[in-house]
């Protein structure tokens, strides 16, 4: 497999420049190669130096200024091997966790399987244990430093207020905060709070007692009661006025018409007179 | 002088009430008030509370199923104002006929088939549907996944603890089939919802986004997926709803964390690309996600908690669950470093439900801080939840949890007058011991030599219902001073009296040799011997041998009470049983009892039989 053959070729070359590192006798740490190529140590190795040189000659430019800038360069990767060299292991897990382990066998998946269970497993397919760095790099987790994914930029007002505007709540809205509302509904704990419960359905009345509550009317109680000025078209004697007085008197003692049908009664009264007039003329 | 009038002040209708209910402090010696009713219903222990609990809701779903099914009975109305809710539902369609007036009216009353027939009808008339409407029955059919809003049904078997089961009024909705759907997944092959997607003339962002979430609801997530990579062909734009729904499909869709969690950026690089602002809920769904992520989900999940901050949305409960999970569920972590962040910003607010999963958070800490064995962020933990109306998000399971699990970690960490205190306060009010929390309460007590409460705990574990071989033992591990073992033997007969009351005829086998034993100390060293015998014989029936210590402490009190009868009945049995103390017990009773002739003459004929083991004529066989 590429990745595995590609892998192994790297440890033989750190391996290999662990090795020529001793030879030159340089620090023991395991040198870190980013580049693969060139051999290094404290000072510049004098084969490097004379390998510029040799460039140096076979170019046809200015020797003294190639050579000069070959060094340069040889040292400016040395410079940046030394500076991540020191950050040596953490350089390994970053080249480790990069690299994509084979997809193994079913059997190996099954295993796998049951290590995800386990505690170890701590990456899938990389049997690595759980980071033996993790006590101290967890104790420096926290919630106040880390930085942010920068993925999203943040809304401006004008494209927030024209996200807001709603279409109709669909079956999805509609469900979702009904599952909301019922996370926090909890049984009532005590009498007070079932009447709170109650009130909210609408099955206990609403304090302080309206008792007007639900009844839709138009008229206010002195239009109900007071229907004298009615009684304009009615002649102001006689058997006809107390009559009336009388009907005037039932309807404002009835609470089951409204304004409109006591009116219409008393029109009703006028009409009729109005028609028996004649007769009641002759009387 | 000017007389200014005050304005009137106007009040919210339940001021009143709250005002009052504000007043009531929970009273520690009472049920919960839902079983204030008949003392006989008042249940005992966690699976009752449960049981009772359900069954009052579904009483309730009963009668509205009533009133439901017969509406012809219940249509006077006597109460003025008329109280709608207690009156049956007109759920009938009033619009007849084919038309597309009658389909909205249908899929409004959220009539599934009755909707995609009505559709199908139209259809063939070749009356063509407006989108919207179209749109519309998508989201109904989405929603239910072919199947019929069904009314809730509060059966015990049905419970899990993700539905608030007690609270039914609350919920006018149909259950959603979810597990059905899940299990229907393979099914959805030929359903209503895709043929009508694919039989649309024109289709728009809507209808893809819809039967998105519909995929990943009734557990299709594949589909979801395709049906995305569709709808970016057609270069439509999702709303946040659907990137919600594709962010929670996606430990369906890959199995390696990585890959998670790279897909997880796709999404939010679509949603940035697409301009559409992400909410509480993406990153809610997104952290839910990496909770099944491993090392990837430690490693990602403060700059996800950093983007929330950037973007000003503030993180609720489900976002701190989430978090706690992440760091702390299936690790060997010993740090306390985020939990105490998360309860400094929660012991500050006052939170309002936002997300489903916010109930699971007080659950989750509680489990938390035991694992950490950290009794101070239990404290602030307890704090945060009773402050304003955050006890609300514990429902009476979760509640149980929560307390047992305080309760655990109470009595492993504090003093015991600490812990006693709390076990006055809290149970049976609040909460009910499991068995566990009774056994670090006895432990507790243990450790604090406090033995004497041990009978007062015993009779709450009679209520409770617990097995007594424990506190037994417990209580016949060592010699206590006189009362105490009054006490201890007292108890030991009601346990004895329980046990045998079970089941008459075989009453003997269920007793283990443990138990007897200690039943017979606890009886030896209260002085009982005539119990202490009757238990001593027992033994036979159950055949086993009594140990060294048992008869040693029986015969010490046959010694004490005067009985030498009942200590050459002992010696009986021991030799009958072919033990090799008998010997030793027979030279005891020689010595330490002013034996009579007879007597001396039994006690001489017992011979031990160390090589017989076989059983003699003494022992009957049951």
């Amino acid at each position: 497999m590429k990745v595995e053959v590609s892998y192994r070729k790297k440890l033989q070359q750190l391996k290999a420049h662990e090795m020529e590192k001793e030879g030159m006798g340089s620090e023991g740490a395991v040198p870190q190669r980013t580049t693969k190529d060139i051999q290094r140590g404290k000072p510049l190795n004098p084969e490097l130096v004379e390998a510029a040189a040799a460039v140096a000659s076979s170019l046809p430019l200015n020797k003294q200024q190639t050579e000069s800038e070959l060094l340069a360069q040889l040292r400016r990767h040395e410079e940046t091997t030394d500076r991540q060299r020191k950050g040596g292991t953490i350089n390994i897990r970053n080249v480790l966790s990069e690299m994509a382990v084979k997809r193994q066998s079913p059997a190996q998946r099954g295993v796998r399987v049951s290590n995800r269970i386990s505690l170890e497993l701590d990456e899938d397919g990389q049997r690595i244990k759980p980071e033996r760095l993790s006590p101290q790099s967890f104790d420096s987790r926290s919630l106040k430093r880390g930085r942010r994914l920068n993925i999203f930029a943040k809304a401006s007002p004008e494209t927030e207020n024209a996200l807001k505007t709603v279409s109709l709540p669909t079956i999805w809205d509609l469900e979702f905060a009904k599952e909301i509302a019922a996370i926090t509904a909890q049984p009532p704990r005590n009498g007070f709070e079932e009447m709170i419960q109650w009130t909210k359905e609408g099955i206990l009345w609403e304090y302080p007692i309206d008792n007007e509550a639900g009844m839709e009317d138009d008229a206010e109680f002195h239009e109900h009661i007071f229907l004298d000025k009615h009684l304009e078209g009615f002649p102001k004697q006689g058997p006809i006025r107390h009559f009336m007085e009388l009907v005037i008197c039932g309807l404002s003692k009835n609470p089951y018409l409204s304004v409109k049908q006591k009116v219409e009664h008393i029109e009703w009264f006028q009409k009729y007179f109005e028609e028996k007039k004649e007769f009641l003329q002759e009387i | 002088e000017e007389i200014v009038l005050p304005r009137k002040k106007t009040w919210d209708k339940l001021a009143v009430l709250q005002t009052l209910a504000s007043t009531v402090k929970r009273d520690p010696t009472a049920a919960h008030y839902m079983f204030q009713d008949d003392p006989f219903l008042i249940p005992r222990n966690a699976a009752s509370f449960r049981l009772f609990s359900l069954s009052k809701e579904s009483g309730r779903n009963a009668a509205k199923f009533i009133i439901k099914q017969f509406p012809q009975y219940f249509d006077k109305t006597f109460s003025e104002p008329n109280i709608p809710c207690l009156m049956p539902e007109t759920l009938t369609p009033q619009i007849e006929g084919v038309s597309e007036e009658a389909l909205k009216e249908r899929i409004h009353l959220r009539m599934v088939k009755e909707s995609v027939d009505l559709f199908d009808q139209l259809l063939q008339a070749g009356s063509p549907v407006s989108l919207e409407t179209t749109n519309s029955l998508l989201d109904l059919l989405c929603f239910y996944g072919d199947g019929e809003p069904t009314p809730e049904k509060q059966e015990e078997e049905k419970q899990d603890l993700e539905e608030t089961e007690v609270n039914a009024s609350e919920q006018k909705a149909p259950k959603r089939q979810v597990q059905r759907g899940l299990q229907a997944a393979g099914s959805r092959e030929n359903n209503n919802a895709e043929r009508i997607f694919k039989i649309m003339p024109e289709r728009n962002a809507h209808s893809y986004c819809t039967m998105i979430r519909g995929m990943v609801k009734h557990g299709a997530p594949a589909k979801a997926h395709d049906m995305y990579i569709e709808l970016l062909n057609e270069r439509h734009k999702a709303d946040v709803h659907t990137f919600n729904a594709l962010i929670t499909a996606i430990p369906y869709l890959k199995e390696r964390f990585l890959e998670r969690w790279e897909l997880a950026k796709v999404f939010l690089n679509h949603m940035a690309q697409q301009d559409v602002q992400p909410n509480l809920l993406t990153f809610n769904a997104l952290l839910k996600t990496l909770r099944r992520c491993g090392g990837v989900g430690r490693n990602t999940a403060i700059s996800v908690i950093k983007e929330m901050e950037a973007l000003g949305i503030e993180p609720s409960l489900a976002t701190y669950d989430h978090l706690l999970s992440i760091f702390y569920r299936g690790v060997d972590l010993h740090s306390s470093g985020i939990i105490s962040e998360v309860l400094n910003d929660v012991e500050k607010r006052n939170f309002t439900p936002q997300d489903p999963d916010d109930a699971n958070f007080f659950v989750t800490a509680m489990q938390v801080c035991c694992d950490l064995k950290d009794i101070k962020l239990a404290y602030q933990l307890n704090k945060a939840m009773e402050k304003g109306d955050n006890w609300k998000f514990l429902d009476v399971d979760r509640l149980n949890v929560y307390w047992s699990r305080f309760f655990s970690l109470l009595c492993m960490m504090e003093q015991i007058d600490v812990v006693l205190k709390w076990y006055k306060e809290m149970s049976p009010s609040l909460f009910y011991p499991t068995p566990k929390n009774i056994l670090d309460l006895l432990q507790a007590l243990d450790a604090a030599n406090h033995l004497e409460m041990i009978p007062s705990v015993w009779e709450d574990m009679k209520q409770l219902g617990f097995s007594k071989k424990k506190l037994l033992a417990l209580m016949s591990r060592e010699q206590h001073p006189e009362e105490v073992q009054l006490v201890f033997a007292r108890c030991a007969e009601d346990i004895r009296a329980v046990q045998e009351q079970t089941r008459r005829e075989q009453a003997a086998l269920d007793w283990s040799s443990s138990m007897l034993g200690s039943v017979v100390l606890l009886f030896s060293r209260a002085g009982r011997t005539q119990d202490a015998w009757t238990m001593m014989e027992r033994f036979q029936q159950i055949s086993r041998i009594p140990t060294g210590e048992v008869m040693d402490e029986f015969l010490n009190c046959a010694v004490r009470t005067n009985c030498p009868d009942e200590a050459i009945k002992l010696v009986k049995l021991a030799a009958s049983l072919g033990l090799p103390s008998s010997q030793r017990l027979k030279s005891r009773t020689e010595k330490e009892f002013e034996l009579s002739e007879k007597q001396k003459t039994t006690l001489g004929s017992i011979k031990s039989d160390g090589d017989s083991s076989d059983s003699d004529s003494d022992s009957d066989s049951d």
